[in-house]
């Protein structure tokens, strides 16, 4: 699966690709043509590679080769159409052999600019002065373009005819006679130059998705410095330090409110994470989702450290899929997707991320059913991630508690704006099978009717 | 030669017409082969798509563009193409228009081209100031159609206005109407300390106090202005619309009060009928603009597309002297 697919999965993945910054269109489609990747020696090398650009981008970011390659990315153009045609042979016209002209130029530019870097290997781009000498006959090194006096020997003399004739206001049908023969010889001269540049066809493609991949690396080097994202290790467990969700980071610094970077450590097998309403839960599984995705795209990780384990794809089920239009309730849509999971389940091995199974249904046929999953997720090689909040499900697998609700936490007076800074969201190793019941108190902070939380409170202590 | 010292005080030209086929092409060629002649290096672009060889409205023949050795121009790929004169590319745009980028070419043989441009004026200010960076004197901006917002002081500074007799072959009605554009063109310039404080302004009504202090009336858009349920008089009696003016504003505001200022960005923002200019006006209110357009000179095109002429000199002269401005009819001046 490509990048362009999964941002339409992961508003998360999504928040993170926006936030990238392009110099070029190409740079940016050639990120979003990236696979989700579980070959572990292509992902070390791309990450050693982004380790690479990004020390470079520290030390040189306001020096002049690091502002001239950017410089360069700025003004490339994606001539995929262009390239395409000049493999097939077709006559490129003018235009076209101008942006060719200025590509090369471009590149070699880019190349001595790389090489000032240091960064040759990581970026190699091919040599193409043999391509810009072919479009500046006149040894100008200037990337202007038109069909040169010097490719065909009728041109000069046709052209001064025609200026003579033009200035003095000469004969109108003499002018037109001169004009269609020029661009006679300019056809000529554009099927010669598109014959020549031909062979060059793939070389230049090469050069251009070189190009278009060291803005992307820039970006991301860009990126994760902006971010502080760390480099993460491959092995056998899903473990991450300080993992953060970006867009709720951003979202809570913009508002000034405290945001809690969490510790995680997954293996394969179910992991059950309870934890009272406001706990953050369901983000814990997008933070989840998203650091796994952008690792196993090449990209760093937004936690201060972490090892990912290296999955064939990710499934997750959150939120309310509830349609409609197709008459599905909640519960129909939720089941129909959670049957997919299980089916994809049983042949690869994924990340597999589900929020409150059965919620929507009667307690207990739902507790049957997260019973259920339990038992068959366990037995699979994916690594899953379930939120619940039902107790005394009796199922042997591995429990995290969010710590959640501590009333002494912040010396303000607790109101359900603040309620936030009273949550902490850490996890912690949970050996017993009930849940935390903190619905009443969390109700009660929120300024719920008196009379309901009064009467429900009665109806447990009965 | 009329005018065209006038225009070399200004780094960029607009040339728009009231109607199609008032002569707009007529007048630009007349301009350029005069600048050619004094040596003024001049870059030329246009709005939208220009300089085609048969009117596609009204199928009649018109003039195509010349272009002189040494001028910069912008057209589409397309329109490249097609070029009758030899000149070289400088640069090649990465947006995009339906006829393909937009390239920049320098004539080296002068001849006819086609000119096409950006789609925009934020494209169209950007291809100005990067012409300017290329040693360009005067950039020449030729509108299209019947479009006015290239000839906003914010993209040009100064304007020649094309009218004719297609926009009416009754002498009476085009004086009339070409005066009431062109007093929209004329209105008074606030204040160079109220322009600076309304500027940044991007959206809505707002009311000017009597220390010049602008005032958000918080109304979306004119067009729900008879819904507005706030006093917009309570600041005093200057507002500025940061958008467009409509009839409807000026009605409503006509019902409010007298002795209304309404200050507009600038005349491309008026999108106003002469009636309903003059039932606001009678009550003793009136516009100003933030930013008035140098207007250069009026031209004349006394042929209409159906083939009515009108004599070129008494009209001349009567929309001059409703205007106080010369008029000139291109073909005279170049007879």
């Amino acid at each position: 699966m490509k990048i362009k697919d999964l941002i339409k999965q992961d508003a998360g993945f999504q928040y993170v690709v926006d936030n990238m910054e392009f110099m070029s269109t190409a740079g940016r489609r050639k990120m979003l043509n990236v696979e989700f990747c579980n070959d572990a020696t292509w992902l070390q090398e791309e990450w050693q590679r982004l380790e690479r650009v990004i020390k470079v981008t520290r030390e040189y970011k306001f020096k002049k080769p690091y502002i001239e390659l950017r410089h360069c990315l700025m003004q490339l153009h994606d001539l995929q159409g262009t390239l395409q045609s000049l493999s097939c042979h077709t006559t490129l016209n003018e235009v076209e052999l101008f942006e060719i002209k200025n590509l090369a130029q471009l590149a070699q530019i880019a190349c001595s600019a790389i090489a000032e870097l240091g960064l040759t290997d990581v970026l190699p781009l091919p040599a193409t002065k043999d391509i810009f000498n072919l479009l500046d006959p006149d040894g100008t090194g200037i990337a202007n373009f038109y069909i040169y006096d010097s490719y065909d020997a009728r041109l000069a003399p046709l052209r001064r005819e025609l200026q003579g004739l033009q200035t003095a206001g000469g004969d109108p049908m003499r002018i037109s006679e001169l004009l269609a023969l020029q661009n006679e010889i300019q056809n000529e001269v554009c099927t010669r130059l598109s014959d020549e540049l031909a062979k060059w066809a793939d070389l230049l493609t090469t050069t251009m998705e070189q190009m278009a991949y060291a803005d992307f690396l820039l970006a991301k080097s860009d990126l994760a410095i902006r971010w502080n994202l760390a480099r993460p290790e491959i092995g056998e467990t899903i473990e991450y330090m300080n993992l953060v969700n970006p867009r709720l980071k951003e979202h809570n610094e913009s508002h000034k409110q405290r945001y809690q970077p969490v510790d995680i450590t997954l293996s394969p097998g179910v992991c059950l994470i309870t934890g009272a309403n406001m706990a953050g839960k369901t983000v814990l599984l997008k933070s989840v989702a998203t650091a796994q995705t952008m690792a196993q795209c090449g990209m760093y990780i937004p936690a201060s450290k972490g090892v990912v384990r290296l999955v064939e794809g990710i499934a997750s089920s959150i939120g309310d899929d509830q349609d409609e239009m197709n008459g599905l309730s909640s519960y129909a849509a939720e089941i129909i997707k959670i049957s997919n999971i299980l089916k994809d389940c049983r042949s690869h091995e994924l990340l597999v991320l589900i929020d409150e199974p059965a919620r929507t249904t009667n307690p207990v046929e739902g507790k049957a059913l997260v019973q259920a999953l339990i038992a068959i997720l366990n037995n699979l090689n994916s690594t899953t991630l379930i939120t619940t909040h039902y107790s005394q499900l009796g199922s042997t697998c591995r429990r995290l508690r969010v710590k959640g609700f501590v009333e002494d936490m912040a010396d303000v007076p607790l109101n359900p704006q603040n309620i936030n800074r009273f949550i902490d969201y850490s996890l912690t190793e949970d050996q017993s099978d009930n849940v935390p019941q903190e619905a009443l108190r969390i109700a009660a902070i929120l300024g719920c009717d008196e009379q309901l939380t009064a009467l429900a409170k009665e109806n447990i202590s009965k | 030669m009329p005018f065209v010292a006038d225009i070399l005080k200004h780094r960029s030209l607009s040339i728009v017409g009231l109607e199609k086929n008032t002569g707009k092409t007529v007048c630009l060629n007349y301009i350029l082969r005069r600048l050619n002649e004094m040596h003024v290096p001049v870059g030329v672009t246009s709005i939208g798509v220009d300089g085609e060889q048969v009117d596609s409205v009204f199928a009649t023949a018109k003039p195509e563009i010349i272009l002189y050795e040494g001028t910069l121009f912008i057209t589409s790929e397309q329109h490249y193409l097609k070029r009758q004169l030899v000149s070289r590319l400088e640069a090649v745009d990465s947006r995009r228009t339906a006829l393909g980028p937009l390239v920049t070419a320098r004539v080296l043989v002068r001849g006819k081209a086609l000119l096409s441009g950006a789609a925009t004026t934020g494209i169209l200010r950007s291809q100005i100031s990067q012409l300017e960076k290329t040693g360009v004197d005067l950039t020449i901006v030729d509108g299209a159609l019947s479009r006015l917002s290239l000839a906003s002081p914010t993209v040009t500074e100064a304007m020649i206005l094309a009218t004719g007799a297609a926009v009416s072959a009754n002498v009476k009605q085009l004086v009339s109407r070409t005066k009431f554009l062109h007093s929209l063109i004329c209105l008074d310039e606030v204040s160079a300390d109220l322009r600076e404080r309304l500027n940044p302004i991007q959206s809505g009504l707002w009311a000017i106090d009597s220390e010049g202090m602008p005032h958000d009336l918080g109304i979306a858009s004119v067009f729900l202005i008879d819904r507005a349920e706030t006093d917009l008089l309570h600041y005093g009696h200057t507002l500025f619309a940061s958008g467009a003016v409509s009839d409807r504003l000026l009605r409503v505001l006509a019902t409010k009060g007298t002795d209304i200022t309404l200050i507009t960005r600038d005349f491309t923002k008026l999108f106003i009928t002469p009636e309903a200019y003059v039932e606001f006006t009678r009550r003793g209110n009136r516009l100003m603009a933030l930013q008035r357009s140098r207007l250069i000179a009026i031209t004349l095109n006394p042929t209409s597309p159906q083939g009515f002429l009108l004599d070129s000199k008494s009209t001349c002269s009567a929309l001059s002297d409703a205007m106080q401005m010369p008029v000139y009819d291109v073909m005279q001046i170049e007879k």
